[in-house]
C-alpha cells in the first residue's frame, strides 16, 4: 500500500514543488514508523513464542539451573524427565485418553454433522432453514453454563467418569462450526453429480458415500482439524466429568500433576512440554486451514 | 415449501439423515438450557426434586460479595477486553496489511497460544509468574536483584497477573481484521492518495471505518470470552488472593461441588443474560444493523 504508483507520483509532485525540509521530515516520518511497525511485530513474535521455548529449554535442565539462570540455554540434551513422566507417572495413559477421546469425538462428528450439513446444502425439505438456523446459533452458547446439567444428563446415563461421557460431550461441541464449514463445503459440489448418481441408480446412502463426500474432503478436513484441536485442548468438562486417573486426559493431569509435584520442576516443565507440543505440531502441519478457517468463522476449537 | 423431485423422493432419507445432528442439538443444547433457566428459579440438589423458590437464588447472587466482585472484575476486564486487547489485534492486522518482511512468520507465531491447551497457557503463565523459578521476576532480577513479589497471589497484582495471560494474545482478531482489510478495495486507497491524505488518515478515516463488522465482532467475541473465562483464573489464582480474580465461572463449579444447583443455574443464567447484553450493545455501538458500503 505503502509504495504503490500513485504515491510515488505522488512524491515526485511533491519534491518538485517542496522544499528539501519538508523531505527530510518525511524520511523521518517514515523510519519512525519503521521503527514502529518492527518493534510491534518483534513484541508480537516474543510474547507468543518465548514462553513456549522457554517452558521447552527448562524441561531440560535440572532444578538448580532453573532456579539459577531461567534464560540459560540447557548443557545437554537430557530426556530423563520425559521418561520419569511417562514411565514413573502414567503419562502414556493420559496421552492414550486423549488421543482415544480427541479421535473418536472427531470422526463421530464428522460423520453426525456431514450427515446433517449435506442434506441441508442439497435438499429443500420443510424446517430446513429452522434447523440450519438453530444448529448455528449454538456458536452462542458458551460451554460453561450448560454445566450442571451436562453433569446430571451424564450421571443418570451412568457414564460419569468414564471416556465415553467425554466423547459424547464432546461430540456436541463442534456443532456450529462444522455446520457452517461443512454446509458450503457440500454446497460447493456441482448438483449433477448428484442427479448423475441418481440416474444410474445409485441409492441415497451410496451417493453421499461414494460420490459427496469424497468431494468434500478439503471442508472435512478444515472442520475434522479444528475440532480435534478443541478436543484434544478441552479441559472444563474434563475436570467436571471425570474423577479416576484411568480416564484422565492430558490437560487434566497436567493440572493434577503440577498440583503434587510443584518441587521437581524439570519434571514439571517437561509434562507441560508433553501436553503443548502435539497441538503446535498439527497447527505447523496443517496452519493454512486453521488460518483461514480462523479468519472466517472467528471459532477455533 | 416447494421441493424438487429429488427432494420429494428421498424425503425419509433426509429427515434420517438430520436426526443424528437433531439429537444432538436436543440433547446437549436446547434441553440444558431449558433445565438451565427453569432450575435457576428452584432450590435443587440434584438428588431430591427441584422446588420452586421464584427468584431467590437470583437475589441470593446479588447479595454476595463474591459476585459482585465478580462483576466488577468482568467489567474491567471487559473494557480492557474491548480497547487494549482489540485494539493491539487490530494494530497487528494494519501493520500486516503493510506486507512487512516477515510478516507470515510472524503471524504463524502468533497463532501459537491460540492452539494450545486453555489449561497448559494457564500453566506456562503460572510458571512465569512464579516467584522462585519465573520468566518475569527472573528477568526484574537482572536489573533489581532480591527483587520478591508473588504476582498471582499478592493484592493488587494478581488481578493485573491474570490480565496479562490473554491481553496480548489477539490473533483471532488480527485474522478476522486482517481478511477484513483485504477486501477493501485499492482504488478507495489510490483516490485517497490523489486527494492528498496520510498514510494515517487513510488508515483512521476509511480502513477503521469499513472494517466496523469485524471489529465489532472481534470486541462481542473478546468480552464473551472473558465471560467465560475459566482456566485462566482456575488454574492461575483460583479467583484469590480474597476475591480478587473471581469471576463467574468459578462461582458456577464451586455452586455445582456443594450440590446447590439451583444457584449454578441462576450463576449459568447471568452469563447468558451478561452475553446477550454485550451482543446488543456492541451491535447498535458499532451501528452493525447498517450495511458498510
Amino acid at each position: 500500500m505503502a509504495d504503490n504508483a500513485p504515491s510515488v507520483t505522488r512524491t515526485a509532485l511533491v519534491r518538485q514543488a517542496g522544499t528539501s525540509k519538508e523531505d527530510v521530515k518525511r524520511t523521518t516520518r517514515r523510519i519512525l514508523f519503521g521503527v514502529f511497525m518492527y518493534g510491534v511485530l518483534i513484541f508480537v513474535f516474543v510474547v507468543s513464542a518465548l514462553p513456549v521455548v522457554w517452558v521447552i529449554m527448562s524441561a531440560f535442565k535440572d532444578n538448580s539451573a532453573i532456579l539459577s539462570s531461567p534464560f540459560s540455554l540447557p548443557n545437554q540434551l537430557n530426556f530423563q524427565a520425559f521418561v520419569q513422566v511417562f514411565t514413573l507417572y502414567n503419562f502414556q495413559t493420559y496421552t492414550l485418553n486423549s488421543l482415544l477421546v480427541a479421535s473418536l469425538a472427531t470422526l463421530l462428528s464428522l460423520v453426525v454433522y456431514a450427515m446433517g450439513a449435506y442434506v441441508i446444502a442439497r435438499f429443500d425439505f420443510p424446517g430446513k432453514s429452522l434447523f440450519y438456523i438453530l444448529f448455528t446459533l449454538t456458536l452462542l452458547v458458551p460451554p460453561h453454563t450448560k454445566a450442571q446439567p451436562i453433569f446430571s444428563l451424564i450421571l443418570n446415563l451412568r457414564l460419569y467418569d468414564t471416556k465415553t461421557a467425554l466423547v459424547v460431550v464432546y461430540l456436541s461441541f463442534g456443532m456450529a462450526m462444522s455446520m457452517f464449514i461443512l454446509r458450503a463445503a457440500f454446497m460447493a459440489i456441482p448438483k449433477e453429480f448428484d442427479e448423475a448418481a441418481a440416474i444410474e441408480g445409485a441409492s441415497f446412502v451410496r451417493t453421499f458415500w461414494m460420490i459427496n463426500l469424497p468431494l468434500a474432503k478439503t471442508g472435512l478436513a478444515t472442520a475434522g482439524i479444528m475440532m480435534f484441536l478443541g478436543h484434544w485442548n478441552e479441559y472444563f468438562y474434563a475436570m467436571l466429568l471425570t474423577a479416576s486417573a484411568k480416564h484422565r486426559t492430558l490437560p487434566l493431569a497436567l493440572a493434577f500433576f503440577t498440583e503434587a509435584f510443584s518441587y521437581d520442576y524439570t519434571q514439571m516443565f517437561a509434562a507441560l512440554t508433553v501436553v503443548i507440543i502435539p497441538g503446535i505440531v498439527i497447527y505447523a502441519l496443517t496452519q493454512e486451514q486453521v488460518q483461514a478457517s480462523v479468519a472466517s468463522s472467528g471459532v477455533k476449537g | 415449501m416447494k421441493l424438487d423431485k429429488l427432494g420429494r423422493k428421498n424425503l425419509p432419507w433426509v429427515y434420517l439423515f438430520i436426526l443424528p445432528s437433531v439429537v444432538v442439538f436436543l440433547t446437549f443444547y436446547l434441553l440444558p438450557i431449558v433445565t438451565v433457566f427453569v432450575t435457576s428459579l428452584t432450590r435443587w440438589d440434584g438428588y431430591n426434586p427441584p422446588t420452586f423458590q421464584g427468584f431467590r437464588n437470583y437475589s441470593l447472587l446479588l447479595s454476595r460479595s463474591v459476585f459482585l466482585i465478580s462483576l466488577r472484575n468482568l467489567l474491567w476486564w471487559s473494557l480492557i477486553a474491548g480497547t487494549l486487547h482489540v485494539g493491539f489485534g487490530v494494530l497487528v492486522a494494519f501493520l500486516f496489511s503493510r506486507r512487512p518482511v516477515g510478516w507470515k512468520a510472524v503471524r504463524t507465531v502468533y497463532m501459537i497460544p491460540n492452539v494450545i491447551s486453555g489449561a497448559a497457557w494457564a500453566m506456562i503463565y503460572r510458571f512465569i509468574f512464579n516467584n522462585d523459578f519465573g520468566l518475569l521476576n527472573g528477568m526484574i532480577r537482572v536489573f533489581a536483584p532480591g527483587f520478591n513479589v508473588k504476582w498471582l497471589f499478592q493484592s493488587p497484582y494478581a488481578f493485573w497477573a491474570v490480565t496479562l495471560t490473554w491481553l496480548f494474545y489477539a490473533v483471532i482478531i488480527t485474522l478476522i481484521v486482517h481478511a477484513d482489510l483485504m477486501s477493501i478495495p485499492a482504488e478507495l486507497h489510490e483516490a485517497a492518495h490523489i486527494d492528498g491524505a496520510t498514510g494515517l488518515q487513510i488508515a483512521w478515516r476509511i480502513d477503521l471505518p469499513l472494517c466496523r463488522f469485524s471489529i465489532g465482532t472481534s470486541v462481542i467475541l473478546s468480552i464473551t470470552s472473558r465471560i467465560a473465562m475459566y482456566e485462566a483464573v482456575a488454574l492461575t489464582t483460583r479467583g484469590g488472593p480474597g476475591d480478587d480474580t473471581m469471576n463467574i465461572p468459578i462461582i458456577l463449579v464451586n455452586a455445582i461441588t456443594d450440590m446447590n444447583y439451583g444457584y449454578a443455574n441462576a450463576a449459568a443464567v447471568s452469563m447468558f443474560v451478561l452475553g446477550i447484553v454485550t451482543l446488543v450493545l456492541v451491535n447498535w455501538l458499532f451501528r452493525m444493523n447498517r450495511r458498510v458500503y
